[in-house]
C-alpha cells in the first residue's frame, strides 16, 4: 500500500501524455476555414479572412485553412500543421489542395513560431522553398509588428496566386433550397402550360396548327427573364458566406516554417 | 440413403463456407499488405529525395567553406553508405527496417554536423540559393517524419489484422509475416533539427 504515491503518479502521468498525444484540435464544428484560437484577429479581421478564402475555395477548390493557437501541445509545429491537415482532411480528395496555416505568437515566455503546411496536390505549385520564403519576407516581419492579420493575409493572398496557377478547378454551385424550389415551380407550370395547350386544341376541335405553341412562347420566355433576375440577386447575399466543408486531402510533410 | 444426404450437405456447407472465410481473410491480408507496401514505397521516395539533395547541398557549401573537407566528405560518404541499404519491399521486418533506419540516421547525423558548420559561414547563409536548399532540406526532413508515422499507421493496421484468432491461422498458412515498424531512435533523436 505504501508503493501507491508514485502508482497514482504514473497514471496521471500517462493519462496526460496520452491526452498530449491527441492534442491536435479536433476539426470545429460547423466548418470554418479560420480558427483563430488564439484570438489574434478582431471579428471582421476573422469575418474578411474567412470570406476572401471561402471564395478562393468555391472558384478554384484549393483550401488554404488558418490556424492560430497558443499551445502546441507539444508537437514541432510542423507536425502540428500536417496532423491538423490530416486529421481535418484540408484538401479535396480528388486533387489533394489544402494549405494549412499555424501561427503560434511570440509571448513573454515563448517564441513566436509559423508554418505552412502544404497538400501533396500542391507541393509542385507551392515548393519548400517559396513556403520559406513566403514566411522570412511577408509574415514574420509583419508579426514582428504584432500585426498578425497582415501577415498572414499577405501570404494567403501570395498563395492564392501560386496555387490558382496550377488548380483552378471551381466547385460546382451546390443548390440552394430557393432554386430547387424555383426550377420545380416552372417545371410544373411548363406541364400544367402543356396541358392547356392540349386541351385547348382539342376542346376547339381545330387541327394542331402552329398557333397554341406560338401564344404560350410568350409566357415561357417571360418565366425565364424572372428566374435569371432573380437568381442573380439572391446568389449575392444568400449563401456569399457559407464554407462548404473539408474535402478529404492529405498531407506529406510539404511546407516550411519559420520563428521569431 | 437419407443419412448420407445430410452427411453430404453438412459437408457441402462447411466446406462452402470455409472456403468463403479462408477467401475473405486472404483477400483482406492482401490488401492490407499491398497497403504496406505502397507507405513503403512512400518512404523510400522521401529518403530518395533526401539524397537527392545532398549533391546540391554539398556543392553550394563548398563553394564557401571548401577548408570543412572532412565533414563534406563524411557526408558524402554516409549518403552512399544510405542509398546502399535497399529493402525489399516484399520483406519489411524488423531487422531489414532497423539496418535501413541505422544508415539514413547516419546520414541525418553528417547531415547535421554539416549544417551545424555553416552556421559560421554568414556569407553562406545569406546565400539565397543556399536557403532554398535548406528550406528543401526542411520540408524533406518533415516528410521523413510523416511518410514514417503513416507507414506505422499501416502496418500496425496490417499486424493487428493477420495476428487476430482465428484470422492468424490463415496468415501463417499463406506466410504473412509481421512487418516491422520505424522506431524513434538511432536517427531521430538526432536528426538534424533544422533550426535556421
Amino acid at each position: 500500500m505504501k508503493g501507491w504515491k508514485p502508482m497514482l503518479a504514473a497514471v496521471v502521468l500517462a493519462v496526460f501524455s496520452t491526452v498530449a498525444a491527441y492534442g491536435i484540435p479536433p476539426r470545429p464544428e460547423p466548418q470554418r476555414l479560420v480558427n483563430d484560437l488564439a484570438g489574434l484577429f478582431s471579428p471582421s479581421q476573422t469575418q474578411a479572412l474567412e470570406s476572401m478564402l471561402v471564395e478562393f475555395d468555391d472558384s478554384t477548390s484549393n483550401q488554404i485553412a488558418v490556424i492560430t493557437t497558443l499551445d502546441l501541445e507539444g508537437y514541432d509545429i510542423s507536425e502540428y500543421a500536417t496532423r491538423i491537415g490530416l486529421e481535418w482532411q484540408v484538401g479535396s480528395e480528388r486533387f489533394d489542395n489544402g494549405v494549412v496555416i499555424v501561427v503560434k505568437p511570440k509571448t513573454r515566455d515563448s517564441g513566436g513560431k509559423v508554418f505552412i503546411a502544404v497538400g501533396y496536390g500542391l507541393e509542385g505549385a507551392v515548393p519548400d522553398a517559396y513556403a520559406k520564403r513566403i514566411i522570412d519576407r511577408e509574415m514574420i516581419p509583419q508579426f514582428m509588428n504584432e500585426d498578425y492579420f497582415g501577415g498572414i493575409s499577405q501570404a494567403c493572398t501570395t498563395i492564392m496566386k501560386l496555387a490558382s496557377g496550377e488548380i483552378s478547378e471551381p466547385r460546382e454551385e451546390e443548390e440552394d433550397p430557393i432554386w430547387i424550389f424555383i426550377t420545380m415551380f416552372i417545371i410544373i407550370a411548363l406541364v400544367f402550360i402543356v396541358i392547356g395547350v392540349a386541351l385547348e386544341n382539342n376542346g376547339n376541335g381545330k387541327g394542331p396548327g402552329g398557333r397554341g405553341p406560338v401564344i404560350y412562347t410568350g409566357p415561357i420566355i417571360t418565366s425565364g427573364r424572372n428566374y435569371g433576375g432573380f437568381g442573380g440577386s439572391s446568389f449575392g447575399g444568400g449563401f456569399g458566406g457559407g464554407f462548404g466543408g473539408f474535402g478529404g486531402g492529405s498531407f506529406g510533410g510539404g511546407g516550411a516554417g519559420g520563428s521569431w | 440413403m437419407k443419412k448420407g444426404l445430410i452427411a453430404v450437405l453438412v459437408a457441402a456447407v462447411v466446406f462452402i463456407g470455409g472456403f468463403f472465410w479462408v477467401k475473405n481473410a486472404y483477400n483482406a491480408m492482401v490488401v492490407e499488405d499491398e497497403n504496406v507496401q505502397a507507405a513503403w514505397s512512400q518512404v523510400e521516395n522521401v529518403y530518395q529525395r533526401r539524397a537527392d539533395l545532398i549533391p546540391n547541398l554539398v556543392a553550394t557549401v563548398k563553394g564557401y567553406a571548401a577548408h570543412e573537407a572532412q565533414t563534406l566528405e563524411n557526408v558524402i560518404a554516409a549518403r552512399s553508405k544510405a542509398t546502399q541499404v535497399t529493402v525489399d519491399p516484399a520483406d519489411l521486418s524488423e531487422e531489414a527496417l532497423a539496418k535501413f533506419n541505422a544508415a539514413q540516421g547516419e546520414l541525418s547525423n553528417a547531415l547535421g554536423r554539416l549544417l551545424m558548420i555553416t552556421e559560421n559561414y554568414p556569407d553562406l547563409k545569406a546565400n539565397q540559393q543556399f536557403s532554398d536548399l535548406q528550406a528543401q532540406l526542411e520540408g524533406t526532413e518533415n516528410r521523413i517524419t510523416t511518410e514514417r508515422m503513416k507507414f506505422n499507421e499501416t502496418a500496425k493496421k496490417y499486424n493487428t489484422l493477420i495476428r487476430k484468432f482465428p484470422d492468424n491461422i490463415i496468415a501463417s498458412m499463406f506466410g504473412f509475416e509481421k512487418k516491422g515498424y520505424f522506431e524513434a531512435q538511432a536517427g531521430a533523436e538526432t536528426a538534424p533539427k533544422v533550426e535556421f
